[in-house]
């Protein structure tokens, strides 16, 4: 009970301060002169301390609680917690060296940089649930944004794809593009459901052939593999758009992407907690021998999953597309390693089975931040590989070593 | 009774081919058909070949040096009068020239340059191109020349030019090139040029745009006084980046000057609704023609020099690049 009222205690205390630091500050940065040197410190002093506060009123009076601050087991928290820990470090250093990054315009770039992320994530998370992986997801990105942009050019532009096609509805490229994605990712599925084949072999074949694929597709007479622009701005601003614009002078606007994903997260969170189908993506990742001994139809699942996935892709490829307003044959490379990392990051166990929504967005988010973060401070792109490389096997590490202590 | 049918076929063939002397075959070998500049390039010479009377033939090289090999020996069987010949390596030219040479047929290289060596091997081996430097200098004179004009570019008035340069893929001699002359012509204008941060895009837009929304965030673009970059995919991409914080959207006030390479159909687009300054064009049209014509005049035995292109050194023909920028197309 005392160890319980503690963490509370410690929560409440944690957030006041915080609180009352930011409120002093942002009365005192213009008269201290400190405007250009801690931007908008404040105001994320003011929410971290809110949700510190919360968190200490909220906190349930349970008995993890006061086992993860007990010494014994603070070693067990660090370690669980090491990349966020590390997150933390870094976004400290990265204030101190180059303070524009204390900018409520940086916060909303990375939420914007992580909602792309953040769909692809949540498409391969139902892959690693059932102990699998995508490799192919990066390629369907790839091919949506070519297939949308390509059939999204102004009427003017010089160098058009479709030389003849007029000016479609914005939503039957999108359709398109999404409906070619599910196509391979109903292969994906039939590869593993009717042959067993293990998903890494699966979606790597299936991965070189979408490539293969968009690459004629983008070779085609008359683009003859040139990068596609010309964009049309309505199809652009899907991915450009930005809501509250200018709500107070030097407010930059929210990016139509953040509600986007978060409109994803809803219905993927709905579909894995609320669903039958849900329920059996769990039951087939924790044990599929007894998923089948219980009726549960693994085939019709399996090709449902993947499906699934390359619809999600398929999103983010167009969105991609829209928001860099082009599209080339190389989009979407390697981002299935990113979203795969980003799912571990947030808690998703690659042995199957485990993983939820908000440990999802979390992994994004941290994900996104160390990568902004390096970006912002210029470290160079090599550097960046490495770290990039490490995290994903701490991750994993710290994956696996909880799956043993099991 | 095939076999003799066929021969007489061929030689009847021979001797009309012979009899139509006046029509001059070229072979013309292309690195690999798939590639934007190099299709211009393709349909340059076709038009000048066909203008000019001659047939020219195109083989696709598909970027592998042993089939452009067997292709250069195939156009040699097939009795072409002169080889334009676009090297997969431009390393790997000497047994091109000793191919030609044995056959006594000259041969024109074209868009990737052999080193001097080996083209000093075979006194009827050229080559057209551009000087790749060249790409580069205009790029800074773009920026020079809006810098000089557009007082309001110099935003922290220090007279210096703080400028943010987006690379090539490392090593790459384009890269090079482009990158060091660029800033060089800046400063032979009489500008000093401040690199406020450079890194390496690898031609590409999305990359670009990444590490460019890193910089827009991280310097701020009231602190960039211009973007330059190795291509125009780049260039775009730092366009997107830029567009972010809502600058270079026509607004006088938040521009910041980008140019690239290249001249491509995005980047015109870009400059025709005021996002992005200029570019430079590597003019494959003017190649293409000069390719041709001075290939026709080997051919046929007429002065090289009556071409209409300067030949320097005796061996080369360097075409311009052009400088593009808003209201041109």
């Amino acid at each position: 009970m005392a160890n319980t009222s503690k963490s509370k205690r410690l929560f409440t205390t944690a957030g006041i301060v915080f609180l009352a630091l930011g409120i002093i500050l942002y009365f005192a940065k213009a008269p201290l002169g400190l405007n250009r040197k801690i931007y908008d410190l404040p105001v994320f002093l003011i929410i971290i301390g809110v949700c510190f506060a919360l968190k200490g009123f909220m906190a349930k009076e349970k008995t993890e609680e006061e086992a993860a601050l007990s010494g014994k087991t603070f070693s067990e928290f660090l370690t669980n917690n090491a990349i966020l820990l590390a997150m933390l470090v870094l976004v400290v250093v990265i204030c101190i060296l180059q303070p524009r990054f204390m900018q409520i315009r940086v916060a909303l770039d990375i939420l914007t940089q992580s909602s792309t992320k953040l769909i692809m994530a949540l498409g391969i998370c139902f892959t690693l649930l059932i102990a699998g992986t995508d490799l192919s997801a990066g390629r369907m990105v790839g091919l949506a944004a070519v297939v949308s942009a390509s059939m999204m050019q102004t009427a003017t532009y010089a160098n058009r794809f479709f030389p003849e096609l007029p000016q479609v509805q914005v939503w039957m490229p999108i359709i398109i593009a999404i409906l070619a994605c599910m196509v391979f990712g109903a292969l994906n599925g039939f590869l593993v459901a009717k042959y067993d084949m293990h998903p890494f072999i699966a979606t790597l074949a299936v991965q070189v052939i979408i490539y293969g694929a968009c690459s004629l597709y983008f070779d085609m007479p008359p683009n003859n593999s040139q990068p596609i622009g010309g964009i049309r701005p309505d199809f652009a601003a899907l991915g450009q758009m930005r809501l509250f614009n200018g709500l107070y002078k030097g407010f930059p606007g929210i990016s139509i992407l953040i509600p986007i994903a978060l409109v994803i997260c809803v219905i993927i969170w709905f579909i894995l907690n609320k669903t039958v189908f849900g329920k059996n993506v769990y039951a087939i990742g924790g044990n599929r021998e007894a998923a089948v001994v219980a009726g549960i139809n693994v085939f019709r699942n399996i090709m449902g999953i993947f499906i699934l996935a390359s619809c999600l892709y398929g999103i983010a490829g167009v969105l991609e597309a829209a928001r860099t307003a082009g599209a080339t044959n190389n989009y979407g490379n390697g981002y299935e390693l990113d979203a795969i990392a980003a799912c571990v990051v947030g808690g998703v166990s690659l042995n199957g089975g485990i993983g939820k929504v908000g440990g999802i967005i979390m992994g994004v988010l941290i994900f996104t931040i160390i990568q902004y973060g390096l970006q912002f401070i210029n470290v160079s792109p090599m550097w960046q590989q490495v770290i990039k490389g490490v995290i994903i096997a701490v991750a994993v590490a710290i994956d696996l070593t909880k799956y043993r202590r099991k | 009774m095939r076999k003799v049918f066929m021969t007489a076929l061929i030689f009847v063939l021979l001797l009309v081919s012979c009899s139509y002397a006046e029509e001059i075959k070229i072979g013309s070998c292309i690195y690999r058909f798939n590639d934007a500049f190099m299709l211009r390039f393709r349909n340059a010479m076709t038009t000048e070949a066909e203008k000019e009377g001659a047939t020219i033939t195109h083989a696709d090289g598909q970027d592998d040096q042993p089939t452009q090999d067997a292709q250069v020996d195939e156009f040699i069987q097939a009795g072409v009068k002169v080889l334009i010949v676009n090297p997969v390596n431009r390393m790997d030219a000497q047994p091109i020239i000793d191919k030609a040479k044995a056959a006594n047929i000259p041969v024109v290289f074209i868009n990737r340059e052999p080193s001097i060596e080996i083209l000093n091997t075979y006194d009827k081996a050229y080559y057209v191109g551009a000087k790749a430097e060249e790409s580069g200098q205009l790029s800074g004179e773009l920026i020079a020349e809006y810098f000089k004009s557009h007082p309001e570019a110099d935003k922290n008035h220090d007279g210096k030019l703080q400028f943010i340069m987006l690379k090539g893929q490392n090593g790459h001699q384009d890269m090079i090139l482009r990158s060091r002359y660029s800033v060089e012509a800046i400063r032979a204008a009489g500008i000093e040029p401040v690199e406020v941060a450079s890194a390496i895009a690898n031609w590409d837009k999305l990359e670009a745009m990444k590490i460019m929304n890193g910089f827009v965030m991280s310097i701020g673009p009231e602190n960039i006084e211009a973007v330059i970059a190795n291509n125009d995919e780049m260039a775009l991409g730092a366009i997107e980046a830029l567009k972010i914080v809502d600058y270079n959207k026509g607004d006088k006030d938040a521009y910041v000057p980008v140019v690239g390479v290249d001249a491509n159909a995005s980047a015109l687009d870009a400059m025709d609704k005021g996002e992005m300054l200029g570019t430079v064009l590597n003019d494959a049209d003017n190649q293409g023609t000069a390719a041709v014509k001075l290939a026709l005049a080997l051919a046929s035995g007429k002065d090289i020099n009556s071409i209409g292109y300067e030949i320097t050194d005796g061996k080369y023909i360097w075409v311009p690049y052009q400088k593009v920028t808003r209201g041109e197309k």
